[in-house]
């Protein structure tokens, strides 16, 4: 009988920690959960849709296109502004591919912004469909809009004698739960409040376990429709400490930067301490920097103490900052970036972060700026050892989620590479967002010895601009036939004063072939000494040695020709001369200054009152066109309702075309397109004095 | 026809060519054998001079450029800028006044051809387009009548080269193609070897200069027959009353195409003929 009971409970045992626990999850009511369950996502509008859609709505002067993918199925947007400037938008719901007028949303306006509230059917492959509530943001005049959702979903489960609430969200919006960018969040301290902020110690990565009353859990399955997922027992989890006011801050050791002295917060007891994590590239961090040189004069010696974590991966760039400035406080410096053990401390996931403990090491406030920073630091100075806060009040509500990738890296999966020489290939970066990716570097990683490969880096690439590489392998030794390694790619972008860095890797292999050279790689260098020398030739000799060298030369251009058609470069010739870089040929000035737009301008642009979407059509050697593209980004930022949009004139020059930006048969650039009223401005001159009369043009 | 006729022809072809994009073709990839700026707005082919810089800063090993213009070069050498080149062909309308040919200056359109080089690797800009007389006619002037260009610096600088040149062609017969044309120091390098050439009988030449006078280079044909300034225009033909020249396809190096001395006569002490 005992033994049959044991072996029941040993089963049962078995059956609890392999099977887990099914946790039935529902939608979560609207606002039920924090606004950390609502992830943002921003989708580019176009010209056309995606897919061949009618339209049977009333006319428009502007029609943007977009598209939703929930699931398997895919929805067709259009933002729509009528000839009265009301922006409306339509779905097609039914996914007829048919726009009819009743399907256009009620949309509600705020200054900026309109904002329109669907629900879609989404049909998530291996899961039940469900209904996915959708929030469309339209900053006006932009030519993008923002999908705000996740469709949270919620449910208890049973850790330890209690019930916890577990979350679970969409945060790639693509209807389907448990893919790559979703997560979930647990009330592991049951305190009734699911810290799910992207620096909560509550929220977790898919693949992330999690511990609660003393017992760890990680997720072994999710419904794809997030009907239900399944928590399993794992080996013990570490909690996260929490990082909010009234906690004790995690401690930091380090070696202090540059003087390599030992560094300990607990040695900091006694002391009102800033712990500041900040990097040299971030324009908010080192915005703040005189404030804080200033406080710390004023304060240090009261028992004021700033501490720096630097997420910088040039070592030069802090060292000179850190000299210019004269900072005197101690500063972390690893060279990992977001990979830095103390930002991973921390969970860390946008710059600056700051947070100011008490004398005790308690946190007491974070991300603190400016006049309020300095009245809390006299406030704690002048009142030590004040009752601890012990509230759990997060004051940040980010919206935005932790750092996103908005850099698509297109590459080919597989590239050959000659043995003994290497090869090139191209990856292609497409930025999804609406903000700037600066100093982008690309480079290779897990190569072998033998093969280099130089980084390649990138000043920067605009909202929703694209950028082609191409990187060279250089093989000086023999390697396997089969090389796999990654094409990482590193950047950093802004949003406001937060900014992010990411590091993005994709895959790629490299097949090294047999050591056969190319038809027209060897005798390409004898050609043009060939030609050399048959020059030389050509003014020495005389008689019939001058026929030979004649004929030989005949041969010679001959190859040379074929060689440089083989390789692209009658192409070249055309691309070159097809689109006319007006800078370039003296036609006009060469502007590379600094965009600033004078006062007048820019308030006579913030006072037009109707909107305007304008393309700038560049190309990646024209000479002023940067200037053009940063000209017309200020003149976006200077009114909200003028959107704008940048088109490289050499890869889609059927655009260019449509848009009209030709003269003669070239394409010019750099060139303003003023979508509304179809007018071209070329060149740079007074250029943001001719937008605004543009502008003025339009009815 | 006379040969001063054909040359007319052959002119008109070269601006023709210049201008082919009036019906409504666009660009194309062959190169000029001239100057002549891509920029046009009806220009069908590429300028080699402007595509020489882009490609050497873009780092490319120009095979297909070096091809074409040795081509060209290897088929008429300077003869392109005598009888196609729409630029030559301006030259050759303002050549009034003739002047003794400068050999010390010769260099100097390599030099240009090297500046321009250099500019382009040291500088990643093109600097010669922007100085271009060529393109001061072809593109500024046509491009501001399109909107497109302003009255600015860069186009300042263009019409200030522009007139330059066109007051040195006025003074100075061919000033241009004589001193600073890099595209007519390109093909120079393949003049001697080029299949299209002057031919001299020795056994008809009586040295008396004539041909020289009448050379709008003024160089001495029969002296340093097809030269590496000679554009091969042929006035020196008709202008030889022994007609010792000829002019047309031939194997560089086969009899004739070599100077009078080298075929063993010895040259004339003066060498140049007094001027009438």
């Amino acid at each position: 009988m005992m033994r049959t009971a044991l072996t029941v409970l040993f089963v049962l045992g078995v059956a609890w920690g392999g099977w887990g626990q099914d946790v039935r999850l529902t939608l979560a009511p609207a606002d039920a959960v924090g606004d950390w369950a609502q992830a943002l996502v921003p989708l580019r509008l176009r010209s056309t849709p995606a897919q061949d859609v009618a339209f049977d709505g009333p006319p428009l002067v502007l029609s943007q296109w977009g598209e939703v993918v929930l699931g398997t199925a895919r929805y067709t947007l259009l933002l729509g502004i009528r000839a009265d400037g009301q922006a409306d938008l339509w779905v097609d719901a039914n996914r007829d591919k048919r726009i009819s007028s009743d399907e256009i949303l009620v949309g509600s306006r705020a200054p900026g912004y309109v904002e329109w509230v669907a629900e879609l059917r989404a049909t998530p492959s291996g899961g039940e469909a469900f209904l996915y509530p959708l929030t469309v943001v339209w900053p006006e005049g932009r030519g993008y809009v923002y999908l705000v959702g996740g469709a949270p979903r919620w449910g208890e489960f049973a850790a330890g004698g209690r019930t916890a609430t577990v979350v679970l969200v969409d945060g790639d919006l693509d209807g389907t739960y448990g893919t790559k960018g979703d997560f979930y969040a647990v009330d592991v301290d049951g305190d009734g409040i699911v810290h799910g902020e992207p620096d909560g110690h509550e929220r977790f990565a898919l693949g992330e376990g999690f511990t609660s009353a003393e017992r760890s859990y990680r997720l072994s399955h999710i419904d794809p429709g997030g009907a239900a997922v399944r928590l399993v027992p794992t080996g013990y989890v570490p909690p996260k400490p929490p990082l909010l006011p009234g906690y004790p801050a995690p401690e930091l050791r380090f070696t202090t930067f540059p003087d390599g002295k030992p560094f300990a917060l607990s040695d900091l007891r006694g002391k009102v301490v800033l712990v500041d994590f900040w990097a040299t590239w971030c324009g908010p961090c080192m915005n703040e920097l005189p404030l804080f040189l200033e406080l710390y004069e004023a304060h240090s010696g009261d028992g004021f103490e700033i501490v720096g974590l630097s997420l910088d991966t040039s070592e030069r760039d802090l060292r000179t900052v850190l000299a210019e400035r004269d900072v005197g406080w101690p500063v972390a410096f690893e060279g990992k970036s977001w990979d830095n053990t103390l930002a991973q401390l921390y969970r860390v996931y946008q710059i600056p972060t700051s947070y100011l403990l008490d004398q005790d090491g308690i946190i007491r406030y974070r991300d603190l700026h400016g006049n309020e920073l300095a009245e809390r630091i006299v406030e704690l100075l002048s009142t030590p050892l004040a009752p601890v806060l012990v509230e759990a009040s997060p004051v940040l509500v980010p919206v935005l989620g932790p750092p996103r990738p908005i850099l698509e890296v297109h590459a080919p999966p597989e590239v050959g590479l000659v043995p003994g020489e290497g090869g090139m290939f191209s990856v292609v970066l497409v930025n999804t967002a609406p903000y700037e990716a600066e100093e982008v570097r690309i480079f290779l990683a897990g190569l072998p010895d033998e093969a280099t490969a130089p980084e390649v880096e990138l000043a920067g690439i605009p909202a929703f601009g694209e950028r082609e590489v191409r990187l060279a392998v250089e093989l000086a030794g023999a390697v396997s036939p089969v090389l796999s390694a990654s094409i990482e790619v590193l950047y950093h972008y802004c949003i406001a004063d937060a900014c992010f860095q990411i590091q993005d890797a994709v895959p790629v292999v490299f097949a090294v072939g047999e050591a056969r050279p190319r038809p027209w790689a060897i005798p390409a260098w004898w050609i043009l000494i060939a030609l050399g020398v048959g020059l030389v030739l050509a003014v020495l000799l005389r008689g019939r040695l001058l026929i030979v060298a004649g004929l030989v030369l005949v041969g010679v251009a001959g190859a040379s020709l074929i060689v440089g058609v083989l390789r692209g470069q009658a192409t070249q010739a055309w691309r070159i001369a097809s689109v006319l870089c007006t800078s370039c040929v003296g036609i006009d000035e060469v502007r590379t200054e600094d965009v600033t737009l004078p006062p007048s301008i820019r308030d006579a642009l913030a006072a037009f009152p109707g909107s305007a979407h304008l393309m700038v059509f560049h190309t990646p050697w024209c000479k002023s066109c940067p200037y053009a593209k940063a000209l017309v980004a200020e003149v976006a930022r200077a009114n909200p309702r003028i959107s704008y949009e940048l088109v490289d004139a050499d890869q889609d020059r059927d655009q260019a075309e449509k848009a009209g930006v030709i003269q003669a048969g070239r394409v010019i650039v750099p060139a303003i397109l003023v979508v509304e009223t179809g007018r071209a401005l070329f060149g740079t001159s007074d250029l943001a004095a001719r937008i605004l009369a543009a502008l003025g043009e339009i009815q | 026809m006379t040969l001063r006729t054909f040359r007319r022809g052959t002119q008109s072809l070269g601006i023709l060519l210049g201008v082919f994009g009036a019906t409504g073709i666009g660009m194309t990839h062959l190169l000029f054998p001239g100057l002549h700026c891509y920029a046009c707005p009806l220009a069908i082919t590429v300028c080699p001079i402007g595509l020489m810089q882009n490609l050497i800063i873009s780092g490319t090993v120009p095979f297909y450029f070096l091809g074409v213009v040795a081509t060209y070069g290897l088929l008429l050498g300077r003869g392109w800028c005598g009888w196609f080149c729409p630029f030559g062909t301006v030259n050759d309308l303002l050549a009034f006044r003739k002047a003794r040919f400068v050999r010390a200056l010769s260099p100097l359109k390599l030099l240009v051809l090297l500046g321009t080089g250099v500019a382009a690797w040291r500088l990643a800009d093109t600097w010669f387009c922007k100085l271009c007389p060529a393109a001061s006619l072809t593109a500024s002037l046509p491009y501001l009548g399109l909107g497109v260009a302003e009255v600015n610096t860069p186009f300042l600088i263009h019409m200030g080269t522009l007139a330059t040149v066109l007051v040195g062609m006025v003074l100075v017969a061919r000033f241009w193609y004589r001193y600073l044309c890099p595209m007519g120091g390109l093909l120079s390098l393949f003049n001697r070897v080029s299949f299209f050439g002057l031919r001299l009988r020795a056994d008809r030449c009586t040295e008396c200069g004539v041909c020289a006078r009448s050379c709008p280079m003024g160089i001495e044909p029969h002296q340093k027959i097809n030269s590496s300034d000679c554009l091969k225009c042929g006035k020196c033909i008709p202008a030889c009353k022994s007609s010792a020249l000829s002019i047309g396809f031939s194997l560089p190096g086969a009899r004739g195409r070599d100077p009078l001395r080298a075929s063993g006569t010895a040259a004339r002490a003066d060498r140049v003929p007094p001027r009438q």
